[in-house]
């Protein structure tokens, strides 16, 4: 699983997707680009690239109508949303929608490439801010009776791992911290994120539009 | 009849929130896009100015109340973020999680956070950006930050980082907090500052 990865890269801004395709240098083998929804889905179902670099925005639905659509055709295609937002909304809704993760504009192309790689090999991969965001929606108890202890709650060693990443750690440097190895890394942030996408706890839902309300 | 008058009113809204956006922009984006241009050969300079750009528009986009850095320790911490990184122009990535009234503790708290941001930011050269993340739980409030500097021997603290011992260790021990400090000779360092409070 060493092989170069592949991907298609969707923007609707050109400048965007030239510049991520000069980052990713030789680390990654760029098969095609699109810059609309309908192009995106032909391109991908096309082109079958072991990642999809999805920007969030676009016009016509953004990136969670390009996982919806694609997903019909190949249920096993993976994306790793790469936003310029950082709205909790946003970044929540598309990897409930499907995204194995979320990193910014931001990123280094040694990062972004190291975070596709991830993605291929079925990771998951959080920007500190998404870690921040999930600590913030899994924060406080429920009553009793509403929790499903297997989607609704952390556990301890998930809320660690999360907070280092939300301090910039890398995997394999959590690894050290606390004296596990990056494959375990891996599965406790994969299991966060399998949480966030089916958890039906009321936060989820509601917590971007209660944060604005309640302080 | 009535019904007109309302389709009126809504296109007269309408072009007032036009209006009012291109107002915002051009007193805010164009400004920096000119100020960009002229200094084209000040790198720094220009990193900053687009930093400050783009917070300033994302809070605007975002819709955001104004912030209250005087009664929220979220806000606050976020606002040392801020006034640390326009000072040293070291880019400051803040992820805060809860939030709690501002209380005496935690002015202490963002106080000492502010010492290690400026620590961080005069040292961390080229580390790459130092890193405020914060917690904030009922009953306790942690704040780490992170730089990826040189690090320095705790042993033999140099002149100029006394600041450590007094503003950061002095400060919290004063207020019933904690103040630890990881580093190295190469290893960055991470300061971690805990705070016991009733939140709320």
């Amino acid at each position: 699983m060493s092989e170069t990865p592949t991907v298609v890269i969707v923007d609707d801004h050109r400048i965007f997707r030239s510049g991520v395709r000069a980052e990713l240098g030789e680390a990654v083998e760029v098969l095609g680009e699109a810059e609309s929804i309908e192009d995106a889905v032909r391109a991908i179902t096309e082109l079958e690239p072991d990642v999809v670099l999805l920007d969030v925005h676009m016009p016509g639905g953004g990136g969670v109508e390009v996982i919806g659509q694609v997903s019909k055709a190949r249920p096993q295609q993976r994306f790793l949303a790469l936003s310029v937002s950082d709205d909790p909304k946003d970044v929540i809704a598309i990897v409930r929608a499907g995204a194995r993760g979320y990193v910014t504009k931001t990123i280094t192309g040694d990062e972004l490439a190291d975070a596709v790689r991830r993605v291929r090999d079925g990771d998951a991969v959080f920007s500190p801010r998404l870690a921040g965001f999930v600590l913030d929606a899994f924060a406080g108890d429920l009553p009793a009776e509403e929790v499903d202890p297997e989607l609704d709650q952390l556990t301890a060693r998930e809320r660690e791992v999360l907070r280092y990443i939300a301090r910039g750690y890398l995997y394999k440097e959590i690894a050290l911290r606390l004296s596990i190895s990056v494959k375990t890394v891996e599965a406790h942030v994969s299991s966060v994120l399998r949480k966030l996408q089916l958890s039906n706890r009321h936060e989820l839902s509601r917590w971007a539009v209660s944060r604005r309300l309640v302080d | 009849m009535a019904r007109r008058l309302t389709a009126e009113r809504v296109a007269r809204a309408r072009s007032q929130e036009r209006a009012e956006v291109a107002a915002h922009l051009h007193d805010s984006v164009l400004q920096t896009l000119a100020l960009v241009q002229k200094r084209a050969d000040e790198p720094e300079e220009v990193a900053k100015l687009a930093r400050r750009q783009e917070r300033e528009l994302r809070s605007w986009l975002a819709g955001e109340g104004p912030a209250r850095p005087g009664e929220r320790v979220a806000d606050a911490l976020k606002a040392v973020a801020v006034e640390v990184e326009e000072q040293h122009g070291a880019a400051v990535e803040a992820v805060v999680v809860g939030d709690a009234s501002l209380d005496e503790r935690l002015e202490a708290l963002v106080a000492s956070t502010r010492e290690a941001l400026t620590n961080a930011a005069k040292f961390a050269s080229d580390g790459g950006p130092v890193r405020l993340y914060a917690e904030i739980d009922s009953g306790w409030v942690k704040v780490f930050v992170d730089d990826r500097g040189p690090g320095f021997d705790t042993e033999t603290l140099p002149e100029d980082r006394r600041g450590i011992r007094e503003s950061i260790i002095g400060r919290m021990e004063r207020y019933g907090g904690k103040a630890e400090i990881r580093t190295g000779n190469g290893e960055g360092t991470e300061v971690e500052l805990t705070m016991n409070v009733e939140t709320r």
